[in-house]
């Protein structure tokens, strides 16, 4: 078998080279790994991707786990970048999502590419979701900047199994390309609750506002994925539409959002008093923990009104069951 | 032996004769007899009146009443039920009414002036009414008797004086099984014994000719000013040529039509409850007749269908549609003027539509009336629509007609529907095309429609509407907005239909490819749609369909799809994406049906690029590719 032959990674250089998918075009060097490169390799790749070992001499207190400042600095040497290829396009799986855990762990600003490589060659579903998960990783730790990651990962948003767009969302949302925001907003109206979910996460982190329509659009379906990012990104006028659903939506998606909007700490108390009544006045366990959680989350000694709100409000619906 | 033949011959020939000379109807199909018979026969002087019997209901209780089409109001209203058809001849109307007390039933004249009663005749115990007939002269009824005749019952033929009711004549007709009338000229014919139709001298009962039809049975007499007709499944002039109906005599006539409509010509005068208004009042064939000596043919080529709330005018010899028209609520009867189509529906308006255009002619409204029935006496009424240029309205939009067909709620009209859907196929123009893809868009369509839909967009290969079909599939599905997927893949087939002429749709089958809701059998459509286009700047997205899914398992159970797009890659592809089939043709983890089908379609390319291909890869997934390619194929 050919394959057999010259060897998976070469095979996988092979597709590269020919100009695969709309991930940007493989430079050959970077593509071509050594032919002798195997699978076992991955082992190795996973200890030299540890942070200490990307840039030699650095003091073993600093390398735990990589800051996002460090990220995308360090890179792993091309020879273990080379046997993390094999190992991700070798036969045996478990060697393959080894490697690319090692790599998404390495938070090597190189580590990126033999991901993006695999994902635009194609891989079965358990490579290829272990491969996102690993540059959702890389791109927590700031190390998510190849411009291939962006190309692949904008694909792989579109797939057509929902825990593969998912994986693909969460990573993309970590890419500080704004290009991701077209595609990210564009999963708002994804099919899957999980991935609307991620796509909502990852603009409320970004501070999206654009998204904040279509996230008020989902809260009005009942769509409990969007109430958190919908809280983050909501504008004090905002808010009372969101009451408003009371009657229309499950009343446990209002609590949720109306909970986590007073939590945050630009809304002045004066408005967040009248969250806390509005929040009180919707039935059910998802009111009363959005009250607990508020309460809980100002510090003991903060005595601001709100919270005292908050609390005998808590104490009326303890009173009243 | 000699002797024992010829006996027996003897008896049957005996046997013969003495049926012959017995049998009612030896004089059946003599043409000669037929011919004197109409030539005995005036046609009928043109009224001037232009009036409707309407059978009311309502809050104000049952009610008859008249209206004057040509001065647009309502002449009179009288109390009073109605069971069976009203007809109209001279100064006079009949009608069926319940008896005061008991069973039977009532035989009511009225004035046709002012509706008051003439009289009325109560059908005694052993009477059953087969039908009525009016003229200017008598008004004559078809009774079987009960207790009467050789056999028990008998069927006979009563002329009444139509405004005194006194007998004119009676005429014994040969047997009970017996139809209503219909009288025209001074001729009377009665249907008879399902085949056969007996003429009398409306001015004396008697016999003056008996008409055979072979071919189908005779259920219906017809006089209309152009003839007299008999018919079941089609229709019969009356002439010494039909005087023994077949198929293939000049004067039979059956027009071309839909299979959702009704081949209903007239009322089954042998049934009883056809003789009330009815459901087929609402769901006919309207016709006139065009005669030229013994031929004839419908008036115009022209015939036009009455079904519940919709009128549809058809080229009676080519089937064709030529006019629809669409009214919110039924129309409970309707009649061929032979200039319009009367109508009235049952919320009160009368209306009139051009037989040959269905533009509007005539409308006027009973307000807050519920009607029941009606029954016409407009013979000739050609109205012109005030303020109209040339009389009548626009000509109503077919394809807004149709369109709103199928859009109906109504749940009545299944096959109508799916006739409206083939013929929006059939009408030219962007505005066809654009009510298909509307009508793809409804939720509410049942699968046969979608079918019938993306059958009619396909087939009707219409080059200038590329853009039209570009923008439907620019729509994508989108929760949030709440908004579901075009029906891709029919969109794809209309597009590959096209050909050339579908490029500009290709960059949005392209972005369709790439969405995760585009169905495996719509990914394959759209691979077929971007090589019958050409689309060959569609490569980057195949490459990418491709490599995603060459590995998903999914795909081995119907690798269709891949193999689709894999062909389609192959065809609109370049060398480097030859490279990458090859890869994908060996790499192991790629799904085997693809693999098999892979190597084989390189190797049947380019033979020597996949000499390295094993044989193992081939054979492992032969079965598989098999399969495959009988999949991919449309």
């Amino acid at each position: 078998m050919l394959v057999n032959r010259v060897g998976a990674a070469l095979a996988l250089a092979f597709v590269l080279s020919a100009g695969v998918a709309r991930a940007a075009e493989p430079k050959p060097a970077d593509a071509k790994p050594a032919a002798d490169a195997k699978p076992a390799d991955a082992k190795a790749v996973a200890s030299d991707a540890k942070p200490g070992n990307a840039k030699p001499g650095k003091k073993k207190g600093s390398k735990e786990k990589p800051s996002a400042d460090d990220a995308g600095k360090k890179s792993l040497p091309a020879a273990r970048l080379d046997a993390a290829r094999a190992a991700l396009v070798g036969e045996d799986d478990a060697a393959a999502i080894a490697a690319a855990e090692s790599l998404g762990g390495s938070g090597a600003g190189n580590a990126a590419e033999p991901l993006a490589e695999l994902l635009a060659a194609g891989a079965a579903p358990a490579r290829t979701e272990a491969t996102l998960d690993a540059l959702a990783k890389l791109g927590a730790a700031g190390a998510l900047t190849a411009p291939r990651a962006f190309e692949v990962l904008d694909l792989y948003a579109g797939h057509r199994a929902p825990e593969i767009r998912q994986r693909a969302v969460k990573a993309l949302g970590t890419i500080k390309d704004p290009r991701v925001v077209a595609t990210l907003l564009a999963r708002l109206g994804d099919a899957a609750p999980g991935v609307r979910a991620a796509a909502g996460e990852a603009l409320a982190s970004r501070r999206e506002r654009a998204a904040t329509p279509r996230l008020f659009a989902l809260v009005k379906r009942g769509d409990a994925g969007a109430a958190s990012p919908l809280a983050v990104l909501a504008t004090p006028d905002l808010v009372p539409q969101i009451a408003e659903l009371a009657g229309t939506v499950d009343d446990g998606v209002i609590a949720a959002t109306l909970g986590e909007y007073v939590q945050r700490a630009d809304v002045p108390d004066r408005q967040r008093l009248d969250v806390i009544r509005t929040i009180a006045k919707l039935a059910g366990a998802s009111a009363t923990t959005a009250l607990v959680e508020y309460v809980a989350s100002v510090p003991a000694k903060d005595d601001r009104p709100s919270k005292r709100e908050a609390q005998k409000l808590l104490d009326e619906r303890e009173a009243a069951q | 032996m000699i002797a024992s033949r010829t006996r027996g011959l003897l008896i049957v020939t005996i046997a013969a004769l003495s049926a012959c000379a017995t049998s009612p109807y030896r004089r059946a199909g003599n043409a000669g007899e037929v011919a004197s018979a109409l030539e005995r026969s005036q046609a009928p002087a043109a009224s001037s009146r232009n009036l409707v019997f309407l059978v009311l209901g309502g809050a104000a209780g049952s009610r008859v009443a008249a209206y004057d089409l040509g001065a647009s109001r309502l002449l009179w209203t009288q109390p009073g039920e109605v069971t069976t058809r009203i007809a109209v001849g001279g100064d006079v109307i009949v009608h069926g009414a319940p008896p005061a007390t008991g069973r039977g039933g009532l035989i009511v004249a009225r004035d046709i002036g002012n509706g008051a009663v003439l009289w009325q005749r109560p059908l005694a115990s052993e009477e059953r009414l087969a039908g009525y007939a009016v003229d200017a002269n008598a008004v004559y009824l078809v009774v079987v008797t009960a207790g009467a005749g050789k056999h028990g019952v008998q069927g006979s033929v009563v002329a009444l004086d139509a405004r005194t009711q006194a007998l004119r004549w009676r005429h014994e007709l040969p047997t009970s099984r017996v139809a209503g009338p219909a009288v025209r000229g001074g001729l009377l014919a009665i249907p008879v014994d399902s085949q056969y139709v007996i003429l009398l001298d409306a001015a004396t009962g008697g016999e003056l000719a008996q008409v055979l039809s072979t071919a189908e049975a005779a259920t219906f007499v017809r006089a209309l000013p152009e003839g007299m007709f008999y018919g079941s499944r089609g229709v019969f002039l009356l002439s010494p040529a039909t005087a023994r109906g077949s198929r293939q005599s000049p004067g039979y006539l059956l027009a071309q039509l839909p299979p959702f409509v009704r081949p209903f010509y007239w009322y089954d005068l042998y049934r009883p409850e056809q003789a009330q208004y009815s459901a087929i009042d609402r769901n006919h064939i309207l016709w006139r007749v065009a005669v030229e000596g013994d031929r004839a043919r419908f008036r115009d080529d022209t015939v036009v269908v009455h079904d519940y709330r919709f009128l549809f005018g058809f080229d009676a010899t080519a089937g064709a549609l030529r006019w629809a028209y669409s009214h919110p609520s039924d129309a409970v009867a309707s009649a061929d003027t032979g200039s319009v189509i009367a109508f009235v529906t049952a919320d009160g308006e009368i209306g009139a539509l051009d037989r040959m255009t269905g533009a509007r002619r005539y409308e006027a409204r009973l307000a807050g009336e519920v009607v029941r029935a009606a029954t016409f006496d407009t013979e000739g009424f050609a109205p012109k629509l005030a303020g109209a240029e040339g009389g009548a309205g626009p000509a109503p939009n077919v394809v807004a007609v149709l369109g709103g067909i199928v859009a109906d709620p109504d749940r009545r009209f299944p096959d109508l529907k799916l006739f409206a859907i083939e013929e929006i196929g059939r009408q030219p123009g962007r505005e066809a095309t654009s009510k298909l893809l509307d009508i793809l868009g409804e939720r509410e369509l049942t699968p046969l429609a979608v079918q019938k839909t993306s059958e009619a967009l396909t087939a009707r290969k219409d080059a200038q509407s590329g853009d039209l079909l570009a923008a439907a599939l620019r729509v994508h599905a989108d929760y949030a907005e709440g908004r579901s997927a075009p029906p891709v893949d029919f969109l794809a087939r209309a597009v590959a239909a096209l050909g050339p002429s579908g490029r500009t749709a290709a960059p949005d089958l392209v972005a369709q490819l790439r969405q995760p809701e585009t169905t495996l059998p719509a990914a394959a459509q759209i691979a077929r749609a971007l090589v019958a286009t050409g689309a060959d700047d569609a490569v980057p997205a195949l490459r990418d369909f491709l490599t995603m899914y060459r590995a998903d398992p999914a795909n081995d159970a119907d690798p269709s799809a891949l193999i689709a797009v894999a062909e389609a890659l192959i065809k609109l592809g370049s060398e480097p994406d030859r490279r990458l089939l090859l890869f994908i043709a060996e790499e192991p983890h790629t799904v085997a049906p693809l693999r098999a089908h892979l190597v084989k379609a390189l190797g049947e390319t380019d033979p020597g690029a996949v000499k390295t291909a094993t044989r193992a890869t081939a054979a492992t997934a032969a079965t598989a590719a098999t399969a495959a390619t009988a999949a991919t194929a449309d």
